[in-house]
């Protein structure tokens, strides 16, 4: 299974890359932002993103909208992980589709757990 | 400022200046010109007066605030090397620390692989099972495993005191923010001061405004979410409000 992992900081994309590691994810890419990402998925035969929502340039929330509103990637599961706890945010973030949220800061059960039912979900 | 400029002067002062100007008495035309000027003149100088004090109470208040000066000018591009700072200190602490881990990780796995290769064999010789050939090769497999542990520990170890001293940031970034915190309070101060000179009520100004939102209402961490019931507290509470969503 081929994921993107993007955050703007190299040290959340470091610590969510071992986690999905251990968990079993080997095939990992990176992006900084959104309009990196964006590109990235378009090209490449990516399975899962996982994205941060505050980030300069494309934030999450628009990078997901953007894969909900292309055909050729709207089935593709995305999970955020964010500081962003507004309850409006998370409504906004459900409406837009997303697969799971997880409010940072968290734990490695937190992510297994939500993965598990994303893919339980789409199984 | 209202200083009627009609009525001033009589049609007899006038005259009367005229009079001693034709004669040469010039004295005593300025002794006129004085007194027809006095009423204005008394009311210019108490609006002049007013003037200069408010001048005065304005340059005072603005020099309580010189402060504010070095603050902008000084202070205030320190502060901002020194969060920078912050942000690199707490980035390398990071990256050492998550250096460290990733080099534990197969060191441990290494471990835990050689024990599972062993452990067949081992339970076969607690069941008094094992025959010479596969209890030589046991034996082998055991010394090996001793000395790489024994090795690999040690390497553990130090890679374990690498996290330990990667840690050191937490005081002199705290020291860092401390300092920060403490100008943020003497430029709020200083506002405030200001605000007050400029005669908006310092009450107003303190009064409960929620920080400003980017785009998408982003705003980062939330620090204070007990005071807020906009925010959610914690992962459960995002379960609930997804799950109440139908999710």
């Amino acid at each position: 299974m081929k994921v993107l992992v993007v955050d703007d900081f190299s040290t959340m994309r470091r610590i969510v890359k071992n986690l999905l590691r251990d968990l079993g994810f080997t095939n990992i890419s990176e992006a900084d932002d959104g309009s990196t990402a964006l590109p990235m998925l378009q090209g490449g035969d990516f399975d899962f993103v996982v994205t941060d929502w505050n980030m300069p340039g494309m934030q999450g929330i628009d990078l997901l909208k953007a894969i909900r509103a292309d055909a050729s990637l709207s089935h593709i599961p995305v999970l955020l992980i964010t500081a962003e706890a507004k309850k409006e945010q998370i409504v906004m973030a459900a409406q837009a589709g997303v697969n799971g949220y997880i409010v940072k800061p968290f734990t490695a059960a937190t992510l297994k757990t939500k993965l598990d039912k994303i893919f339980a979900r789409l199984a | 400022m209202t200083i009627a400029m009609t009525g001033q002067i009589s049609l007899e002062q006038a005259k009367s200046v005229v009079e001693f100007l034709e004669s040469g008495q010039q004295a005593a035309a300025d002794a006129i010109i004085a007194e027809i000027q006095n009423p204005i003149n008394s009311e210019l100088f108490a609006e002049i007066g007013k003037l200069t004090r408010q001048l005065h109470d304005s340059l005072t208040n603005f020099q309580l605030d010189s402060r504010l000066s070095d603050l902008a000018t000084a202070d205030i591009p320190d502060a901002k090397e020194r969060l920078n700072y912050v942000i690199t200190m707490t980035e390398d602490a990071a990256n050492k620390t998550m250096d460290a881990v990733e080099a534990i990780f197969p060191v441990v796995d290494t471990l835990a692989e050689q024990v599972a290769a062993v452990n067949p064999s081992w339970t076969k010789l607690m069941n008094n099972d094992l025959d010479l050939k596969e209890f030589k090769s046991l034996c082998l497999d055991i010394d090996t495993l001793l000395k790489n542990t024994g090795k690999e520990t040690q390497h553990i170890h130090s890679l374990m005191t690498d996290v330990l001293m990667a840690q050191d940031f937490q005081d002199l970034t705290g020291q860092v923010i401390r300092k920060v915190i403490e100008l943020v309070r003497e430029v709020e101060e200083s506002l405030i001061n200001m605000l007050t000179a400029f005669g908006i009520s310092a009450e107003k100004v303190q009064g409960k405004t929620t920080p400003k939102v980017g785009e998408n209402l982003v705003e980062g961490p939330i620090v204070n979410t007990e005071n807020r019931d906009d925010v959610v507290e914690d992962q459960d509470d995002v379960d609930d409000l997804l799950s109440s969503l139908g999710f």
